[in-house]
């Protein structure tokens, strides 16, 4: 069985039906990623996915148990979720961020743990955060905010992370940074993460799993080396690529065809 | 035992324990420092100068020549401020936290407005009598004007913008109907109900505001709970939500309690304005927490009202000002630097 999967679903804004009768199964301890155009209801499906949007019809289910009916704290220790552009209460200390993310295993009388004592810390190392512990979120560069913000989903110390574009308003080499480190985690850790991501090459790159996504539906999905070809690029995103294996990782490298090159 | 968040201590009890943060607690003894202190000041000046060693007296229960003026006519007055202070300044720190904003307060999201229009419009027409029915009349006109502007604002969810929209716009709508009541009301009681609006203690006791006393320390527990999901609900909403809370339901609770804190604090003293607006921002910049602090926001709110009423008292005497008075001129320019500083793009 596996631990996090979509059965039927539909999502929608207020009438607007963003995501229709969808089926998707998690793998097990892989990196996912899901990719497709703007406004083809990845996100909405990762939202979903962590809870934060009720579905029309259909459901997520969480070992097996309808998320809908999981009390949400429970659902808080097992799956981590780092939304697209969150926002951290002003003037908190990056050591403070990355603590609350023990909430969902303190409770009123026992607001701090040997347990949380070294999930933060232990974080904190991993994302090298530590040496920023006493410093204020606001004046953090880009990169070392999401890495901030990183550490505080791993103290949550949940089996699943769900990431909605991780990477957006980075720099190339933070993408890689924030990217590596997923994928460490993944590897050594055997968490389950799930990413939406942009950059279809990134995509390729660091995903177990592939799912492609075009008006809702998933269109493909597998081990990138399967997924991404030049039919598939031209139907989900509507661009004439050739595909190349990557020099580095000889996984498939989407080259956007060049029309005016004569 | 070191810890990763800096500025924090762990106090344990056996299997319990609690994160605490220490320049808060430092704060908050300094705090308590000084309001004694205004306390005192208070209760030795005024028409006749008593020593702070016969105020002293008084306060211990021991015998002393000033027992008539320190015991039984400034006391009452400066508890009274005292109470009304620590309830506008926990308010306005619960509501500032649920909204996001330092602009929203009791006095601008319609609790104090809602409450003034009731009692103004009942007093005015001969339908409030005594000074004991007012803070009922206030208190449920303040929880009505703070539900609808909660319940106005509510789309799938609470929206902190709109919250603080709304609410001004219903304080202005209550503002207007209030003055309507003043000008359409019997002369003799509409003159009675306009001093009340100004807020003030002047001839305020234990008889008609002891019940301030009893809704803070029913408030406890309830505050302790907000105290601790605070630390969660000054994330966005998706954080917040994949942390494991319960938003709505943690967004209302606090809501509801600073909506009935400053009702019952409205109906003690009168529309006393600008404190709860104040309190919490001045304790926030002496903490330098991540969070408003409650405690220390109900204890500069316990100072500032009991400062302000000294010097109504003492600033024109022997004319007495009303207390909303003195906050009003210290509050206003206050106010106006937080719009002007949110205009060039602040938070």
């Amino acid at each position: 069985m596996h631990r996090l999967e979509a059965r039927g679903l539909t999502l929608a804004y207020e009438s607007r039906t963003v995501v229709e009768e969808l089926d998707l199964t998690v793998p097990d301890g892989a990196v996912t990623v899901i990719v497709g155009p703007n406004a083809c209801g990845k996100s909405t499906l990762l939202r979903a996915l962590g809870r934060l949007l009720r579905p029309v019809r259909g459901e997520v289910l969480l070992d097996g148990a309808e998320l809908a009916g999981t009390p949400t704290r429970k659902i808080a220790q097992r799956i981590g979720l780092l939304p697209q552009s969150p926002v951290a209460p002003e003037g908190i200390s990056v050591g403070d961020l990355v603590a609350r993310g023990r909430q969902p295993h303190q409770s009123w009388w026992q607001q701090w743990s040997a347990a949380d004592e070294q999930a933060v810390t232990e974080a904190m190392a991993r994302t090298s955060t530590t040496e920023l512990a006493g410093r204020s979120v606001d004046e953090l560069s880009g990169g070392q905010r999401q890495r901030a913000w990183i550490a505080m989903a791993l103290a949550q110390d949940t089996d699943i992370l769900l990431l909605d574009e991780p990477t957006t308003f980075l720099d190339i080499a933070h993408q890689v940074e924030v990217l590596d480190l997923v994928r460490r985690l993944n590897r050594e850790r055997g968490r389950t993460v799930v990413a939406v991501l942009h950059d279809l090459n990134q995509a390729a790159r660091y995903a177990d799993h592939l799912v492609a996504m075009r008006d809702g539906r998933i269109v493909a999905q597998g081990p990138p080396a399967e997924v991404v070809t030049a039919e598939l690029v031209r139907e989900v995103f509507g661009l004439d690529a050739v595909i190349v294996p990557d020099p580095v990782t000889g996984t498939p490298l989407v080259i956007p065809g060049a029309p005016w090159a004569g | 035992m070191s810890l990763p968040l800096s500025g924090h201590s762990v106090a344990r009890f056996g299997p319990a324990s609690f994160l605490v943060h220490r320049r808060s607690v430092a704060v908050a003894a300094a705090l308590l420092v000084l309001l004694f202190g205004a306390v005192v000041a208070s209760l030795c000046l005024g028409e006749s100068s008593v020593s702070p060693a016969s105020v002293l007296d008084v306060l211990l229960g021991r015998p002393s020549p000033d027992q008539l003026v320190v015991g039984e006519l400034r006391l009452p007055r400066v508890t009274v401020g005292l109470l009304v202070g620590l309830a506008l300044g926990l308010a306005g720190a619960l509501i500032q936290t649920v909204a996001r904003n330092p602009l929203a307060s009791p006095d601008v999201i319609g609790v104090s407005h809602g409450a003034s229009a009731v009692v103004v419009g009942l007093m005015a027409f001969g339908y409030v009598q005594t000074a004991r029915q007012v803070p009922w009349v206030a208190v449920a006109g303040g929880l009505a004007a703070g539900l609808l502007v909660y319940l106005l604002a509510w789309r799938r969810g609470m929206h902190a913008q709109r919250f603080v929209l709304i609410g001004i716009g219903i304080s202005i709508a209550l503002s207007s109907l209030t003055s309507l009541f003043l000008t359409k009301g019997d002369g003799l009681q509409a003159q009675q109900a306009k001093v009340w609006m100004t807020g003030s203690l002047n001839g305020a006791g234990f008889d008609q505001s002891g019940y301030l006393a009893w809704v803070l320390l029913a408030s406890v527990p309830a505050v302790l709970w907000a105290a601790r999901a605070q630390r969660s609900i000054s994330f966005d909403d998706s954080t917040a939500v994949g942390l494991g809370l319960r938003l709505n339901r943690i967004r209302l609770g606090t809501a509801l309690l600073g909506i009935v804190l400053a009702s019952c604090a409205t109906g003690a003293a009168g529309p006393v304005d600008f404190v709860a607006l104040m309190a919490p921002q001045i304790a926030v910049r002496l903490t330098r927490g991540a969070q408003l602090p409650l405690c220390c926001s109900a204890l500069t709110g316990a100072v500032v009202v009991v400062l302000a009423d000294l010097l109504a008292r003492r600033l024109l005497a022997p004319v007495e000002l009303p207390v909303g008075v003195v906050t009003a001129l210290v509050g206003a320019p206050y106010l106006m630097w937080l719009l002007i500083r949110s205009r060039r793009g602040g938070s």
